[in-house]
Order: structure tokens, then C-alpha cells, then sequence
């Protein structure tokens, strides 16, 4: 049972702000993954928290706790690193009982804790092994081994996966998804794969240049996202976004997209710019959509079970995931309730 | 292209062939042939007419006959027709074409047909022919220190020029310069004198260069970039110009004629460099493994001794070794600190010995066999350390 808070966490490297005002109390025993592109500071909280980055400002806290000037190695947390950083001259049973045997515990309690965390990772037989006989994804798993012998409050994932190929990874996936099942203890997961982000998290914090934009489940993250960058950020391909004129504000209740005039009962509109975001998936090629466009095909992919297709209508570039089965004809359709509109800043008007 | 390329390969093999045979006659006359000439064009000549018809030849008569036919060819002009020399010499001569048929024996006829046949026989022949040159170079001079300290002075005085090795005398005779040297010269003393020296050099050198490396590597302290581009500035001052104000400074002190005072002089000499290659390869430590130690609770002492320490042995024993050559092999400062026989390092003794006009001249070298040796040894015992990639498999690469 543990639980982490920040309150008002700054950082910045010279003059790069990287952090700025990170407010985020985590729940009990949580699985918290924190994505964004690259840069935008993921890695750095993580550090932050295990203690190899100094806090410049703000508190972080563990149980009430706060961590800020307490040594890495009394934090009470675990880190997994994305190059493993296994020590090479030794063997996986020494590198998973190394902090054990630095904190004096004695013979029989290390070699409990080394065999109960290699059966929980079924490396059992790669016990005597130097990390250079073992492949990457056996390599990943000494390298949670050794967290798990720590026997750590929270568990810090530094993007564990992305250096292993994609059959492995999604296998890695699951077990890193059961093994937070089997030990129900809090993981800090830092990633750029929205895949990994949705399928691992109870709750995911998208962060954007050091701020973040919005923090939930993976379900309302993906189906009530509140601004562009979010919208955008969760699904592949990513979602459409089309730019309305303030001229194709026709009234205060409708709007011109894509030829068609949708009215907005329970809106009101300026005569200003507005965005409006509909995602590949919910465009359908049925007779009986509510609205509808014909826009030029300028490219199919085909991925098997499904299609992505590339088009444009007027000024605007369009992508929809269409299932194989159906046959493309000139016309694509789209509903009133599948339709997320922004004002001019990106932000989400919800009605 | 075909017949350039074949003409072109038989120009540029033959070569080799005549450098590997004009070897085998000066290495002959060490032994006491009187050769009229090396007759190197003759050799040539012949070598590049074998070679062409070996290549046209060679997919219809197998390697074994055609070696046969053509060594024999070779060896009745070159052994007998121009000028009759001795069976062994012949002998001699027969492997070394053998050696050489075997090694042509890949570039047959298919080979000639590919475009870049010529680039690929000429880099392969320049490496031969460098490989063979070189080490003429450099082990003949090697060979003669060692055949001189293996003669007695009414041999030297009588034919300096005859390299040759008596095997027939008594054992004791052979290795008579070794024994006197030892015995009247002291020798035991000064290799012992020398192996402290140059230990000592090691392990100070280190126990000062690792944590020091360390700190340039990975710490960050003021000054740190003045510190590590600044390291290699002692080597813009020679020797010669520091000899003297340390000579001053040493009478006063009292360090001359003293193994402290050598130990001083070689590990600043040293250090720097030291500290250079050093800092180079805890650079290519990840720095992952640092920060895994750090929360697995790591001091920074414990992370160097633990961590960094094992993974480099590979770069710390080529840091000793070159560290233990340099205090072995110098001269420069033993030669103005030292000038008691007492306290003399091996390659001052030999300048001690060779300074005296009676010194035979087997003893000194003898003396110079026995300096040599240490290095060599150590050189092919450490080379297995040398070797790197020991933090292959620690993080993905």
C-alpha cells in the first residue's frame, strides 16, 4: 500500500524549463504511466523520483513522506532502466541480489528473495548466467528481477521496452501488465508507445513541454480527450482535425464541415475560428450516415483486417481505418455524436 | 582485362617471392655462404615466368606436380646454374617456394575474371610484402644481439661479421657471457633494483590515475575542462629541459642516487597519460550502471571499486603495462640521477657498462637480452587483457 503526490515540482536545466508546476496525487497502488513525446520531460520526473535528478522546486511525496532530500537509496523505490544497465560481471543471481548483499541482509533471506522474484519472471534457469549470454527480452526481465528483490514501494519504469522488437514487446507487455496483478504495488511507468500507455494504465498523465494535459483512465482519455494535443496523441492513425473558418460559422448553433451544415443544439458559437476532430475509425462508408462527403482517394493502406485511407476534400487532408470487408465507394459518412470540437486555443467545448 | 590482371598479379607476386628469397640469402650468409651477388633480376625474372605459367596451368595439372616441376626449375638455376651452393641452402630454398605456391594457390584462373582482381592482389601482396619486410627489420637486429651474446671475445675478435650460432660447444661456453655478467657484473642487483622501480611506478601511477580519471570522467567540479585538456601539457616540455632544474632540486633534497626519488620523477612522467587513456574508457562506461548502482546504495568509492574497477581491467592492465614499459626502458633520468653503482636500474648499467672501453662486448649484449626479455614476456602475458568488450551485454549495443 503506498500512494505519491507532487506538489508544484519545477526543474530546468540551465535555462530549459523541463518541469513547470507538476501538481499529480497518485492513488493507491496504482499502475500510472506518464506518456508524451520525446522531450517533454517524462524521463526527468522519473528520475526525479528515484533520486538521480536534484528537485529544483515543489515536494514530491511518498506516504505522506516527502522523498526531496532523502538519499536514492532510502526512497523506497525501484528503477528499471531502458538500457537495463545490468553490471556485465556478474551473473543474473548477483546482479539481482547486489543492493541486497550491499544492505548487509544475510545469506538465506537474499536467496529467498533472488529465487521467489526469478519464479515470479520464470528465469530460474538463467540464475548462473552473465548478462551478455542473455537476449534482450531475458535481459529485461533480470533487470525487473533486480527491482522486484528490493522489495520497493514504487516502481519506476524508465521506457522498459522500447529496446526490444515488436513480437517481444507486446509479449513483455502482458507480463509487465500480470505482473503488477501478482504484486499490487505502485508502477510509474514512463513511455512514448501509446500502446503501451493504454493497455498497461489504470490512469495515464499525457504530458506536453513539462505540463500536463490531461490525467485519466485510458477509456476517458481516449473517448473524452480534453484538448487537441490529447485527441491527437491517443490513436493511430491519429485523429482528423479540421480547421473552421469563422465564415463557416453559419449561426450560433451550426457549423459548415465538410460540405454538410451540423447544428449544435446545445452550443453557442462565436464568429470565431473553431476545430473540430473526428477520428479515423468513426468515419463509415453506410447508406444511412447522418452527414456525408465525397472526398478524392489519394492512397489505400491495406493492413489486412483492415483499410487506412488516405483523402482529401478541399483544404483538408482526411484518414479513416475502414474495415477489409467493406467495399470503398465515392461517399464517407460520420455521426453527430462521434464529433469533438475545439475552440481556437485547442481546447475541448463539451456540451 | 584477364591477361592484365594475370600479368599484373605475376608482377607484384614475384616480388614477394624475390624479397623472401634475397632474405633467405642474407640470412644465409650469416651462416657463411659467399654469395657473388643476391642476383635479384635473375630471381625476378624466373619468379615472374613460374608464376605466369602456374596461373595459365593451373586448373589442369594438380598443385603438388606443378610445385614440383617449377621448384625444381627454380632451384637447378638459381642453386646450381649460377652458382653451386650448399644442399641445406637449397633446402631452405624449396620450402620458401612451397610456402609461396600455397599461398598463390587461391588466385586462380576464375579469379582473374572479376573487375577488381587487381586492387585485391595488390593490397593483399603490399600486406605480405610489409609483414615480411618489417619484421626483417625489426628481428634482425634482435637476432644479432642475440647470436653476439652467445659468442666468446676470440670469436668476435676473429670474424665480427659471422653471425652464426656455435651449437656444438658446451653448453657452459654458450651461455658464458650470462653467467659473468651476473657473477662480476652485478646484474641480479640491478634487475631487482629496476623491477621495484618500475613496479612501484605501476602501482603509484594507478593508485593516483583511477580515482583521478574518474573525476574527469563523471564529476563535475570547477575547472574541470581546464584539468582534463591541460593533463597532456607536461609532454610539451622535454625531458632534457626538466633534467636539470630536478637535478638541482634532488642534490638538495637529497633524492639522487635514491629509488624514492626515480619513483617521484617516473610517476609524474607518467601519470598524465595515465590519466588520459584512463578517462577515455570510463567515459564508454554507460552511465546507466553507475545510477543502477547508486540505488542499489552505492557510495561513490564503492561504485568505482565495484563497478567501474572490474570493467576496466582490460584498459587498466594496458595502463600498467605501458606504464611498466616506460619506467623499464628509461634512461634519460636514471642517467643524471644515478651514479652509484649501488642504486643503478638496469638499462643505466648497461650505459655504465658500455661507457667502459674494456667491456666486451658479448656481456653488454647479453645485458641487453636480459632488458629486453622482461618486456617481451609481460608484453605476450598481459595481451589476453587487452583485449576489450567486457561490457558487452550490459546495456543493448
Amino acid at each position: 500500500m503506498s500512494n505519491i503526490e507532487f506538489s508544484n515540482l519545477n526543474k530546468s536545466f540551465g535555462k530549459n524549463k523541463i518541469i513547470t508546476n507538476f501538481n499529480l496525487k497518485g492513488k493507491e497502488d496504482e499502475f500510472l504511466v506518464l506518456v508524451g513525446p520525446s522531450g517533454c520531460g517524462k524521463s526527468t520526473l522519473l528520475r526525479m523520483i528515484a533520486g538521480l535528478e536534484k528537485i529544483d522546486e515543489g515536494e514530491i511525496k511518498i506516504n505522506n513522506q516527502i522523498i526531496n532530500d532523502l538519499h536514492p537509496s532510502k526512497r523506497q523505490t525501484a528503477m528499471v532502466f531502458q538500457s537495463y544497465a545490468l553490471y556485465p560481471h556478474m551473473n543474473v543471481y548477483e546482479n539481482m541480489s547486489f543492493g541486497l548483499k550491499i544492505e548487509k541482509k544475510s545469506k538465506e533471506e537474499i536467496q529467498n528473495k533472488v529465487l521467489n522474484a526469478a519464479k515470479i519472471l520464470k528465469i530460474e534457469e538463467l540464475l548462473e548466467r552473465r548478462p551478455k549470454e542473455l537476449s534482450g527480452g531475458q535481459r529485461q526481465r533480470v533487470a525487473i528481477g533486480r527491482a522486484i528483490t528490493r522489495n520497493p514501494k514504487i516502481f519506476l519504469f524508465d521506457e522498459p521496452l522500447s529496446n526490444l522488437d515488436a513480437a517481444l514487446r507486446a509479449e513483455m507487455r502482458v507480463e509487465i501488465s500480470k505482473l503488477h496483478q501478482q504484486i499490487k504495488t505502485n508502477m510509474i511507468y514512463v513511455t512514448h508507445d501509446q500502446v503501451e500507455a493504454m493497455t498497461l494504465a489504470d490512469r495515464i498523465v499525457i504530458l506536453n513541454k513539462g505540463n500536463i494535459e490531461q490525467v485519466g483512465t485510458p477509456d476517458e482519455i481516449y473517448k473524452d480527450p480534453d484538448n487537441i494535443f490529447v485527441a491527437q496523441f491517443i490513436g493511430t492513425p491519429k485523429m482528423n482535425i479540421l480547421e473552421i473558418e469563422p465564415k463557416n460559422v453559419l449561426s450560433n448553433k451550426i457549423l459548415k464541415v465538410l460540405g454538410n451544415e451540423i447544428s449544435f443544439n446545445e452550443l453557442n458559437f462565436d464568429k470565431k475560428k473553431y476545430f473540430i476532430g473526428i477520428r479515423p475509425e468513426n468515419f463509415d462508408l453506410s447508406d444511412n450516415s447522418e452527414y456525408k462527403f465525397s472526398p478524392k482517394i489519394e492512397l489505400i493502406e491495406n493492413l489486412g483486417n483492415e483499410k487506412i485511407i488516405y483523402m482529401r476534400l478541399d483544404e483538408h487532408q482526411l484518414s479513416a481505418k475502414i474495415s477489409t470487408e467493406i467495399k470503398i465507394n465515392k461517399s464517407f459518412g460520420f455521426s453527430l455524436k462521434n464529433i469533438f470540437i475545439f475552440d481556437e486555443n485547442g481546447q475541448r467545448i463539451r456540451s | 582485362m584477364k591477361i592484365k590482371n594475370i600479368i599484373i598479379f605475376s608482377i607484384i607476386s614475384s616480388l614477394l617471392l624475390v624479397s623472401l628469397i634475397a632474405i633467405w640469402k642474407i640470412l644465409s650468409t650469416l651462416q657463411g655462404i659467399k654469395l657473388n651477388s643476391l642476383n635479384i633480376q635473375i630471381i625476378f625474372f624466373i619468379g615472374f615466368f613460374i608464376t605466369l605459367l602456374n596461373t595459365i596451368i593451373s586448373n589442369k595439372i594438380n598443385l603438388i606436380i606443378r610445385f614440383l616441376i617449377f621448384a625444381s626449375i627454380f632451384i637447378y638455376i638459381d642453386g646450381y646454374l649460377i652458382q653451386s651452393l650448399p644442399v641445406w641452402y637449397n633446402i631452405g630454398n624449396f620450402l620458401i617456394i612451397y610456402l609461396y605456391f600455397v599461398k598463390i594457390e587461391k588466385y586462380n584462373n576464375n579469379f582473374f575474371v572479376n573487375e577488381h582482381s587487381t586492387q585485391t592482389i595488390i593490397f593483399d601482396f603490399l600486406t605480405l610484402f610489409g609483414i615480411v619486410l618489417f619484421s626483417f627489420v625489426i628481428l634482425f637486429p634482435f637476432y644479432m644481439m642475440l647470436v653476439t651474446s652467445f659468442k666468446t671475445q676470440i670469436a668476435l675478435l676473429v670474424n665480427p661479421l659471422d653471425f652464426s650460432i656455435n651449437f656444438g660447444q658446451d653448453l657452459k661456453d654458450l651461455f658464458k657471457s650470462y653467467f659473468v655478467i651476473f657473477k662480476s657484473y652485478k646484474f641480479g642487483k640491478y634487475i631487482l633494483t629496476s623491477t621495484i622501480v618500475s613496479l612501484g611506478t605501476v602501482f603509484i601511477t594507478l593508485l593516483f590515475a583511477i580515482p583521478a580519471a574518474y573525476a574527469i570522467a563523471r564529476l563535475n567540479f570547477f575547472g574541470k575542462t581546464f584539468m582534463s585538456t591541460s593533463i597532456l601539457i607536461i609532454y610539451m616540455f622535454p625531458a632534457i629541459v626538466l633534467v636539470i632544474p630536478l637535478y638541482t632540486v634532488f642534490s638538495q633534497l637529497g633524492l639522487r642516487n635514491s629509488i624514492s626519488g626515480l619513483l617521484i620523477v617516473y610517476t609524474a612522467t607518467t601519470l598524465p597519460v595515465a590519466i588520459y587513456m584512463l578517462q577515455g574508457y570510463f567515459k564508454s562506461i554507460p552511465k546507466e550502471l553507475e545510477e543502477a548502482a547508486i540505488l542499489d546504495k552505492l557510495s561513490w568509492f564503492g561504485i568505482i571499486v565495484k563497478i567501474i574497477l572490474p570493467l576496466s581491467i582490460p584498459a587498466i592492465s594496458s595502463v600498467a603495462l605501458y606504464v611498466f614499459m616506460i619506467a623499464w626502458n628509461e634512461f634519460l633520468f636514471s642517467l643524471m640521477f644515478l651514479d652509484n653503482p649501488n642504486s643503478f636500474t638496469l638499462s643505466r648499467a648497461i650505459q655504465y657498462l658500455s661507457g667502459d672501453a674494456e667491456t666486451p662486448r658479448q656481456y653488454l649484449m647479453a645485458g641487453s637480452v636480459i632488458v629486453t626479455l622482461p618486456v617481451l614476456f609481460i608484453f605476450v602475458y598481459f595481451e589476453k587483457y587487452l583485449v576489450s568488450g567486457l561490457t558487452a551485454g550490459s546495456v543493448k549495443g
